[in-house]
């Protein structure tokens, strides 16, 4: 079953800038008080990479890594369902899911994951 | 306020040292720098030490008051800065205010690492852990992987290629083999980290579209400098550098929270902050260090610090104009691509190479010609806190 995508972002009550991650006062106007709001739709790829480094706690041999913003303007970053960048450009449509993005302490640790569409 | 001088400057080679403890780096560089400024067995008032990590690197903490002890500076004042690889920038910010102020005479300031003491895996999380730990950091994402994204983005915007990245990535390495304080001692070859079909096993990807060499290493190192009022500097056998103006500003967590999320709003803001108070332009520096983790941000600061127009940074890096004679000398020292980039020692090393460069004691190949003035940019997270300074050469 789908899970739900568990992100939140806030979406300022006075000028209506949108937030994620959370903030105290408002990066547009400095009010503090936000509508909690869920990522709705698709999203458009904004940029990504693929890294050969990783770090501590990833034992895969690469990452697709990228930043994408939904239908109704919350951006966030997620791992990308690819093999390679050669498949993706900027622009395009990527369908967000909630999934396991590491293994922490023997758990599974929830994320964002981006799948490309053709 | 006072007028504030650098009087002593030293640094220890960076590059991989397994027989010096972090402490021991920050000993001798410290002595170096007092000794440059001919303290003799003086103290000083404070120290100030700029590192991030010995807490999760080393499993210790305190480290000023540790050093404090071991170069018996007792009972100076003494105080550890943490600001990601800005912290050696925040450190000589923190000296720098504090002898400004009237509060203090005879300041030290080190900065240093010790990234090699862990394997290449727990040093790449360690630096990733300046990422946002809920919206970032989770999903693997590494400063070299927010480079990689900031470059594509740049690309697009401003038509930068490969080919102007491989420019900074050569100039900066050919200068670090002259520097024998760089980790990287030897220049690279174009045809075979770019041109010829062997390049993509010698240069491969690290973080799309940046390649290996558009990194800087992962280092050890530390680097000092001892500062005091401009008025006690004059007595001094060695030219004082004056610490003319400084800047620092910051910028939101995560990129993507940016208007534009090319746009380095802190550099230009830290960078006009510090002119302003020297009263200089762009136009007056002779010589700049720039914190170029990734060749990328050598180019999109000496666009954002107003050397070059949006967009014409890559193509002048490609033309020679930031090369060693060139119109703008940037990175003569070989930048953290060469030099190294043990990340709280870089603030405090850029300050040491561009007060070498003022007092004009480098050996012809890398001496800027009667250089004047110098700029400093130190650049932490991924450009939500910079520092810069401008330092200017004073005539006994
Ligand atoms: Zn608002």
């Amino acid at each position: 079953m789908k899970k739900e995508i568990a992100i939140t972002a806030f979406k300022c009550k006075k000028c209506g800038r949108i937030h994620y991650p959370y903030h105290d006062r408002c990066l547009g106007c400095k009010h503090r008080e936000f509508d909690k709001i869920k990522p709705e739709g698709n999203a458009k790829l904004l940029t990504y990479t693929v890294i050969f480094n990783l770090p501590w706690g990833f034992d895969q041999r690469f990452l697709v890594i990228g930043v994408a913003e939904f239908e109704n303007h919350v951006k966030a970053m997620g791992q990308i369902k690819a093999d390679s960048v050669d498949q993706l450009k900027v622009g395009m449509t990527v369908i967000p899911s909630w999934e396991p993005v590491r293994v922490q302490y023997g758990e599974d640790v929830y994320g964002l994951k981006f799948e490309p569409v053709e | 306020m006072r007028d504030v001088a650098v009087i002593g400057a030293g640094m220890i080679p960076f590059g991989r040292r397994d027989e010096d403890t972090l402490m021991d780096m920050l000993s001798f560089a410290s002595l170096k720098a007092m000794d440059d400024a001919g303290l003799g067995d003086k103290s000083v008032d404070a120290v100030y030490v700029g590192n991030m990590g010995a807490g999760m690197l080393q499993r210790q903490s305190a480290i000023a008051s540790s050093l404090a002890d071991r170069l018996n500076l007792l009972p100076a004042a003494a105080d550890t800065v943490e600001n990601g690889p800005a912290s050696g920038g925040s450190a000589v910010k923190n000296g720098l205010l504090a002898v400004a102020s009237g509060y203090y005479d005879y300041v030290l300031v080190v900065g240093g690492e010790k990234m090699r003491e862990v394997t290449g895996w727990r040093a790449t999380d360690f630096v990733a852990t300046m990422t946002h730990p809920q919206a970032e950091y989770p999903y693997g994402i590494t400063l070299p992987g927010m480079a990689g994204m900031f470059t594509r983005l740049y690309m697009e915007k401003y038509g930068v290629t490969r080919e102007h990245l491989l420019a900074v990535s050569l100039k900066n390495q050919e200068m670090g083999a002259l520097n024998p304080f760089a980790h990287v001692e030897m220049a690279l070859d174009r045809d075979g980290i770019f041109d010829s079909p062997h390049a993509i096993v010698n240069n491969p990807v690290s973080a799309d579209p940046l390649h290996l060499y558009d990194l800087c290493p992962v280092s050890d190192g530390a680097a000092a400098i001892v500062i005091c009022p401009l008025d006690m500097a004059k007595k001094l056998s060695k030219p004082p550098v004056l610490i003319a103006g400084f800047g620092q500003a910051t910028d939101t967590h995560t990129l993507q929270e940016r208007d534009d999320p090319t746009d380095l709003k802190a550099v230009t803001l830290a960078t006009q902050q510090a002119f302003e108070r020297a009263k200089l332009k762009p136009s007056d520096i002779s010589v700049a260090e720039l914190h170029d983790a990734f060749t990328i941000l050598e180019i999109a600061e000496s666009e954002h610090v107003g050397f070059f127009k949006k967009g014409e940074g890559g193509k002048a890096a490609a033309a020679g104009k930031t090369r060693f004679g060139g119109q703008i000398p940037i990175n003569v020292s070989g930048g953290l691509k060469a030099r190294g980039h043990p990340v709280g020692a870089t603030g405090v090393a850029q300050i040491v190479d561009i007060t070498f460069q003022l007092r004009h004691e480098l050996p012809k190949n890398r001496q800027v010609k009667n250089a004047q003035t110098g700029l400093t940019v130190n650049f932490g997270g991924f450009g939500n806190n910079v520092l810069a300074f401008v330092l200017k050469r004073v005539e006994q």
